[in-house]
């Protein structure tokens, strides 16, 4: 898996700055997708070039773990979410996602990463499984797909448990019913 | 770019498209090498798991260690998915598991028998948590069931837990154990619901 990853690295790497993707950036999210993370608004003082980014309420806070050699790359980042707020979308890892009619016709006109979740998510895959199948982490996904949400490029099937509670009654009895016949 | 999922094989929905669908989730864990893998594996539609990559939470500094996430899926219905992770595995087996656990139908807990600590942690949190589980044993005698019944409630977990008969490798054994865990997980839910003026879930009935 790591060889397939590193090959895939080199890749974006070899590409111009300009062309390099939010996942190259976006590599700061943990599980939880940083919201319980609190953020400094004064700047790293070694990264004196970094600019200030206005922090907005939802925002999903990134912090890269690993130091990026190009400061710009959060401003970026930014730029290409659009500095978007997080949506009513709840995505648990489950939740179903499949692209739809809209994004069958946007077909070309998408970025690359939005392409590949369109071709992915024909059939509907879980978030977890674009993760998996993308090779993407788990919290750059949820972005990523949230946005997409957003733009009405996916449709997102949301779980019953949405919220965190445990699973409905119905829910349950259907899992149940679904399991027998198996 | 060449993405592995363009040539994943792919198990869609058995039904027409356009159909409501939603997705449940069934989390097993357990000690190293107890057969997590192996039992999801045994009722899943593809021939192995998927393995997604996290980052830990409240990491401070240079990330050194990326969590894998191993899971499947099987379609119970056109439009139900049942996801089955495994529980990652840290030195604090809590951390990071929200993500996995919440909302989960609840948890399968493979108990083996010779390294009963590695099941505890797991156990301890699902308690802490309310998240409905079984233990599951790999085809003990009756005798040893006791008596690991005897244990865990010496440790002060485990009360009103089922403890059922499980083999990871059958596909059989495997839906028996999902059934129980729902079984039990229904039960649950329905004592745990709120009483008449709604505001307050009625006590357990027993």
């Amino acid at each position: 898996m790591s060889s397939a990853a590193d090959a895939h690295r080199r890749r974006r790497r070899a590409q111009s700055p300009a062309e390099q993707t939010f996942a190259d950036l976006m590599n700061g999210f943990s599980l939880d997708s940083g919201r319980k993370r609190t953020r400094t608004s004064a700047p790293v003082p070694e990264r004196e070039a970094t600019p200030v980014v206005p922090q907005e309420v939802g925002v999903p806070t990134f912090e890269p773990t690993v130091r990026e050699p190009e400061d710009a790359s959060i401003v970026r980042a930014y730029a290409w979410t659009g500095g978007r707020t997080r949506s009513n979308i709840n995505l648990e890892i489950e939740t179903l996602v499949s692209a739809n009619d809209q994004s069958r016709q946007s077909a070309g006109i998408l970025q690359a990463e939005h392409q590949h979740v369109v071709e992915l998510c024909r059939s509907p895959r879980s978030v977890a499984e674009v993760a998996a199948l993308m090779r993407l982490p788990l919290g750059v996904v949820k972005v990523l797909l949230g946005d997409m949400a957003e733009r009405g490029l996916v449709d997102v099937h949301q779980t019953a448990s949405a919220g965190g509670d445990t699973p409905d009654l119905g829910l349950m009895e259907r899992v149940l019913s679904g399991l027998r016949r198996l | 770019m060449d993405y592995v999922g363009s040539r994943f094989p792919d198990f869609g929905p058995p039904g027409p498209p356009g159909r409501e669908l939603t997705s449940a989730k069934i989390v097993v864990a357990g000690g190293f090498g107890v057969g997590k893998s192996t039992f999801i594996r045994s009722i899943i539609e593809s021939s192995d798991l998927l393995t997604m990559t996290a980052l830990p939470p409240e990491r401070a500094g240079l990330v050194t260690e990326l969590v894998r996430i191993q899971f499947g899926r099987v379609w119970l219905d056109p439009g139900l998915a049942l996801h089955l992770f495994v529980a990652p595995q840290w030195q604090d087996p809590r951390a990071g598991w929200n993500d996995v656990v919440r909302g989960a139908v609840g948890a399968v807990v493979l108990f083996d028998v010779m390294r009963p600590a590695d099941s505890v942690d797991a156990m301890r949190y699902f308690e802490d948590h309310r998240i409905p589980y079984v233990l599951a044993l790999n085809n003990v005698h009756a005798s040893v069931r006791s008596d690991v019944k005897a244990i865990i409630h010496g440790m002060g977990i485990g009360r009103d837990v089922p403890v059922v008969n499980c083999d990871p490798r059958v596909r059989l054994s495997v839906r028996e154990t999902l059934i129980s865990l729902t079984e039990h997980a229904k039960l649950d839910r329905w004592r745990r619901r709120p009483g008449p003026d709604e505001t307050t879930p009625l006590a357990p009935v027993c």
